[in-house]
């Protein structure tokens, strides 16, 4: 038997972020508590008490985060986001394919994985191009190849130090020429909830890189790309990333995050995203119960 | 046998810590004084133990 109105709250650590998470899922009237990686043993071990109903996973180490929703998968709880889906934005790679099964406008994108293979899918999208390693955060690694001498030193300096290419794959992009900003949307369940616009000088645009950022409508053709990542990896909580090719007018879907950070955004634009995802994590316990 | 935990202190600057209700195990809380983050590791009634919040590792992030 499952406690129907358990919720725990898997972390690395607790953040103001996740803190005001654990607050608003609470005032939904559930039972909520937060899930350190060491508590997870007891769990999955079932020794505390029944099943939680549902756990919501905000674990900040990719690592972690995959860890804990598969463990729990497997012992028969819920988790949002799901493990499949956690993975999948986890691997740059990974939603590359799937965008391109769907039919989702991303921009062009290879797998590499070897030296040479970077080479020639460089010379295929033509230049510029960005590499990116699969995994990765907050902008770390992606490296814009403006001409050969630029590909060449990224080949050098990488093979001086893994000579053996253990760190492929890795992704080469189409370089999409995108008028200084681009858009970051929170989904919540189906909902785009809120947009924000992240202006940056630098052609990166994480907000860890010093972007600006300010609401923005959430416009028909932004709705319509939520929906068709949502019809993709199901309902859920993403921060999905749409970036304005001014060549074509058109956006494509840069990336989905599994784990979107709002507590700083909150603050500029007041949409309360923690509140509406507890109100989400409770319908969809209803939505279990009746089952 | 359990020992008391009292009030913490900063582990940079000693300055010492108002125990909040609300802490929860695993939050990370900042020195008032010096900003130095702290992750709360224990938490009785009477107090709390702290430690230095974890560095940010390669794999955190979006
Ligand atoms: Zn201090």
């Amino acid at each position: 038997m499952t406690t129907a109105d358990q919720v725990l709250l898997s972390v690395t650590m607790l953040r103001p972020e996740e803190k005001l998470l654990l607050g608003a899922l609470r005032a939904e009237g559930l039972t909520a508590r937060p899930l350190l990686m060491e508590d997870l043993a007891e769990v999955v071990a079932g020794r505390t008490g029944g099943p939680p109903a549902l756990a919501v996973i905000r674990n900040l180490s990719h690592r972690d985060a995959i860890n804990v929703s598969r463990r729990l998968e497997y012992a028969g709880v819920t988790t949002l986001n799901r493990s499949s889906v956690i993975e999948a934005c986890n691997d740059k790679g990974l939603q590359s394919l799937l965008f391109a099964r769907h039919d989702i406008p991303h921009p062009v994108t290879r797998h590499a994985f070897s030296y040479d293979q970077v080479r020639s899918a460089v010379g295929e999208l033509g230049m510029p191009a960005v590499v990116k390693p699969v995994s990765g955060s907050w902008g770390r690694g992606v490296t814009k190849m403006a001409n050969a001498e630029c590909v060449e030193a990224w080949a050098g300096g990488r093979e001086s130090a893994d000579a053996t290419g253990k760190l492929f794959p890795v992704v080469v992009q189409a370089y999409v020429d995108k008028p200084g900003h681009d858009l970051r949307v929170v989904v919540v369940g189906r909902t785009p909830v809120v947009a924000i616009q992240r202006v940056s000088d630098d052609w990166r645009t994480n907000t860890h890189l010093g972007a600006r950022v300010q609401r923005v409508e959430v416009t028909a053709e932004i709705d319509k790309l939520c929906q068709q990542v949502v019809d993709v990896l199901g309902p859920g909580f993403y921060g999905v990333d749409l970036v304005e090719d001014r060549a074509a007018g058109e956006l494509l879907v840069l990336e989905v995050n599994a784990n979107p950070e709002f507590a700083k955004s909150s603050a500029t634009h007041g949409v309360d995203v923690a509140g509406l995802y507890a109100e989400f994590v409770a319908e969809q316990l209803s939505v279990t119960a009746t089952v | 046998m359990t020992t008391a935990i009292a009030a913490p202190k900063c582990l940079v600057c000693d300055t010492e810590f108002e125990v909040q209700e609300d802490w929860e195990k695993g939050e990370i809380t900042e020195c008032a004084a010096c900003g130095q983050e702290h992750e709360v590791v224990e938490k009785s009634a009477t107090g709390a133990r702290l430690d230095l919040a974890p560095e940010v590792e390669e794999d955190w992030g979006e």
